[in-house]
């Protein structure tokens, strides 16, 4: 037996000074009051044949002490705490770690699901132990992660709140030092563990057909012409799949396939009849075990001409592939008779800057002088382009690595996003706001024009200008969006909280699902998919063959002190009672 | 005591009374006429039965239409009606100063309406107090009017000692008396026995009508709780502590005490009868006597 509150040697003196003071008290003297009868000849003769002959008379004493000094034994060690290991339990600490990943919603043979499974073995667990072991709830989606606590009934309310998250699952750090761990999971998301981690398996064999991949990129021999690219894989038994791509306008793409186990159908859908909008893709199979890999979203942009009006005094080169372009309503005209229009969607100067910048995005060509922009501090002869940014949208399918420059304006690109650029000379930089990108060096000064990326890059540059932009990807979990203060909404309009991080917009996005950021005129879509191999294979369990992991399990469910006191209630409650009848004294 | 309590009844009490009679079990001879009979064949005017004559008897006696039938002598024989005397024995001793009213108290009116009623019918009524030895005698008294003396000797009657009915009876009936109706009065609680006692009486030969007194605080104490008993005679105390199993045993042992005293007189032919001193005193007198066939 060992004591929580105070340490054996105070609690063998405090039983002590009770036992004495109680067996004291029982001593002390009391007046009895004093009654006349007629004759005591009958009382003589009923108490000499009771105390001759009854055992409890002459043990009546002893036990009403013995009876008194239990009460208040009970109740001064119940002060200390008592624990009785083989009764109670030892003091120790559980943490139960219930995965959260996606294949967690998996359904089972009897119709409920892996996490429900889950829920019922985490439940269990905390029926184990003894009344002052402390449990800690931990989920591997960091949402959850409560402090250790004896009340059992909060952590039970915390398993009810905790659900499968969409989003990338990581085991919590956990101190396997001191606590037993306890990992509920199917295991199908954590193949490695720590040693110390006992496993309580939910697994059970599924079948399942899920989109691994699914995106919308734009065709390079076609502008502003799209494929869907979807990638579907079985990962259960043979089985007949139905693949719809549908879009806003009604547009619908049906195509039904077999697939053997473990087999991928890859395809690319052209989706020149698409309207701009989301994009849906799902899937249809029997049995189909987790529907959270059964649909996937993008975001294809609407197709609009865009009014450009070229300010030049004469440039064959961009005028020619301006009027090539069927997406691209060119206007002309020469620096003199230039005024700004609202009908305009983009200007592109070409060597020439108006006094004040325009309302529209432009594309500069040149360095030109002007206030709003930066004034050239001198000259590179000969530059080469060591650095680009591939991951910008105007330099999407473009190639610079082997673009000659005869000579570039030098500028200081302080608060400008350098694309391009020469060791520290910046060759093309754009601005966000106002909206526009700069090339340092003139056309006619470099070959660029030559090169097949040139009209990729004119096309990307109008684009980023006033086109809509290809929906961002994301994964389930938080998802970063580069639009600082943007308003998050789904597809269906409804507002998505989100918080701002350097610059950004970050939103949790639990479920797969197209969102929109928006911020002003700025709009930017992230379409957010399951799309991962590794979470549709539901059947890719490590936790195949793990029997049940159970904790301990003691006789009482409350600390030892609770029945201490329980016990003295009775006995005095019995006291009471036999006191009342003169049974004891 | 007050002049209140010597008169212990009223009068219209006192008539009731007058009409009662003492019935004894057994007849004896007086030496004054009375109202009674006895066996003694005598003077009297009711006939009681023949026998045959021999040398001596009264001729007056002779049922002579008797002679003409039979040819014999044939002598009637007359009851002769006398006295009978009548021991109130009262037991005095410091047990029956208890409950409320007290035993004494109870007592005394007892005892006085059986000797009104002993007078009415010109029977010789003694009245003897007793505890641990005769404490007080009143002479014989006969006639109603002498029912004033018994109050006073009652009355002054205080209770105190211990009891020993044995040796007050022996010391009483070893002097010169007459055999009689012997009345005792008492609650019964003798260290020494109450059997002892009875038996002096029976062995002089007297009628025994035995009167058991209880209070009602003796039948159901209510007592409770830690306790030092006080003897009232012995002053003898005893710490107890009064429990419900207690307080039935002792009910029990009560009733086996009052069933050995009935079991004596019934196996003795004694008259007995049981009362407690809560139970209407006129009733008891009028009903439980009668049921008793004491009076009839």
């Amino acid at each position: 037996m060992t004591f929580l509150a105070l340490s054996p040697l105070q609690t063998a003196l405090l039983a002590a000074l009770t036992a004495g003071t109680i067996i004291a008290l029982y001593f002390l003297k009391l007046r009895h009051r004093r009654v006349l009868v007629s004759s005591s000849i009958l009382w003589r003769r009923v108490l000499d044949e009771r105390q001759s002959h009854s055992l409890w008379e002459k043990l009546r004493k002893v036990i009403s002490i013995l009876v008194a000094i239990t009460i208040a034994l009970l109740i001064a060690v119940s002060l200390a705490r008592p624990e009785i290991e083989s009764l109670t339990g030892k003091n120790e600490r559980v943490v139960i770690v219930l995965d959260t990943s996606p294949t967690m919603n998996t359904h089972t043979a009897d119709g409920r699901t892996r996490w429900q499974h889950a829920g019922d073995r985490a439940r269990a667990l905390l029926n184990t132990g003894g009344p002052t072991t402390e449990f800690r709830v931990v989920d591997t989606s960091g949402e959850t992660a409560s402090a250790f606590t004896t009340d059992r009934g909060e952590a039970r309310r915390l398993i009810e709140q905790m659900s499968p998250r969409s989003v990338e699952p990581q085991f919590p750090k956990v101190d396997g030092g001191d606590s037993q761990v306890f990992f509920v999971s199917d295991g199908v998301a954590f193949h490695e563990l720590p040693r110390f981690v006992r496993r309580v398996s939910v697994f059970e064999q599924a079948e399942n057909v899920g989109i691994t991949a699914f995106e919308i990129r734009s065709m390079p021999s076609t502008p502003l012409g799209y494929e869907a690219y979807l990638e579907v894989q079985n990962f259960g038994k043979p089985a007949e799949v139905g693949i719809t791509i549908s879009g806003t306008g009604g547009q619908r793409i049906t195509r039904t396939v077999r697939l053997p186990r473990n087999e991928v159908f890859k395809e690319a859908f052209d989706l020149s009849s698409f309207g701009g909008g989301g994009v849906r893709a799902s899937i249809q199979s029997k049995d189909d075990a987790l529907s959270i890999d059964d649909v996937a979203f993008a975001y294809l942009p609407t197709k609009r001409r865009t009014r450009t009006l070229l300010v030049t005094r004469g440039n064959n080169y961009l005028e020619t592939l301006l009027k090539l372009d069927n997406y691209v309503e060119l206007l002309k005209t020469d620096p003199a008779n230039y005024r700004e229009s609202p009908n305009i969607d983009a200007y592109i100067f070409d060597r020439f800057a108006p006094s004040t910048p325009p309302l529209r995005p432009a594309l500069i060509i040149g360095a030109p002088a002007a206030s709003w922009l930066r004034p050239a501090t001198g000259e590179v002869r000969k530059p080469e382009i060591t650095t680009w940014s591939e991951n910008h949208p105007v330099m999407q399918y473009v190639s610079v690595h082997d673009v000659s420059i005869e000579r570039a304006a030098r500028i200081d690109p302080a608060n400008l996003t350098v694309i391009a650029a020469s060791k520290q000379t910046p060759l093309i930089v754009a601005s966000e706001k106002p909206k526009w990108v700069m090339l340092t060096f003139d056309l006619d000064q470099s070959d660029f024009p030559f090169h097949v990326g040139f009209p990729v890059f004119v096309e990307n540059v109008l684009a980023w200008f006033n086109r809509e932009q290809l929906a961002l990807r994301g994964s389930p979990g938080n998802v970063e969006v580069p639009l600082a203060g943007a308003q998050i909404r789904t597809i269906d309009g409804k507002t998505i909280p989100s918080e701002q991080q350097l610059g950004k917009t970050v939103f949790e996005a639990n479920e797969p699902g197209l969102y929109a950021a928006t911020q002003g005129d700025a709009r930017v879509h992230v379409a957010v998919n399951l799309a991962n191999r590794a979470f549709s294979d539901v059947n890719r369990s490590v936790f195949k063959d793990d029997k049940l992991a159970a904790g301990p399990r003691y006789w009482l469910s409350r600390e030892l002190w609770f029945y201490m006191l329980l016990a003295a209630v009775v006995l005095i409650a019995a006291e009471w009672f036999t006191y009342h009848r003169r049974i004891t004294l | 005591m007050s002049t209140a309590n010597v008169t212990l009844f009223d009068d219209e009490f006192l008539k009731k009374l007058e009409y009662l009679n003492i019935i004894s079990k057994r007849l004896f001879a007086g030496q004054l006429r009375a109202e009674r009979r006895t066996r003694k064949r005598g003077t009297g005017l009711e006939f009681a039965d023949y026998r045959a004559y021999v040398a001596g008897d009264d001729f007056r006696h002779l049922d002579w239409k008797a002679y003409l039938r039979l040819n014999r002598l044939i002598l009637k024989l007359f009851e002769e009606e006398e006295d009978l005397p009548i021991y109130f024995f009262v037991d005095s001793s410091q047990s029956m100063n208890y409950g409320n009213p007290t035993k004494l108290d109870y007592t005394r009116r007892v005892a006085a309406a059986l000797c009104y009623i002993g007078l009415a019918n010109l029977d010789r009524v003694n009245v003897i107090s007793f505890a641990d030895g005769v404490k007080g005698e009143l002479p014989p008294q006969r006639g109603k009017g002498r029912i004033f003396k018994i109050f006073r000797f009652l009355t002054d009657i205080v209770a105190s000692g211990e009891t020993n009915a044995k040796e007050s009876f022996k010391t009483y009936c070893t002097e010169k008396r007459r055999r009689g109706l012997a009345v005792v009065i008492s609650d019964y609680f003798d260290q020494h026995g109450f059997e002892s006692a009875l038996d002096i009486l029976r062995h002089f030969r007297h009628d025994i009508f035995v009167v058991h007194i209880a209070s009602h605080e003796e039948i159901d104490p209510p007592l409770r709780g830690e306790l030092v008993l006080v003897d009232s005679e012995s002053q003898v105390s005893r710490e107890i502590t009064i429990t419900p199993s207690l307080l039935s045993a002792y009910r029990a042992e009560f009733l086996r005490y009052c069933e050995a005293i009935e079991s004596y007189c019934g196996k003795y032919q004694l008259g007995y009868v049981r009362t407690a001193t809560d139970f209407p005193f006129e009733e008891l007198v009028l009903k439980v006597f009668r049921q008793g066939r004491f009076l009839k």
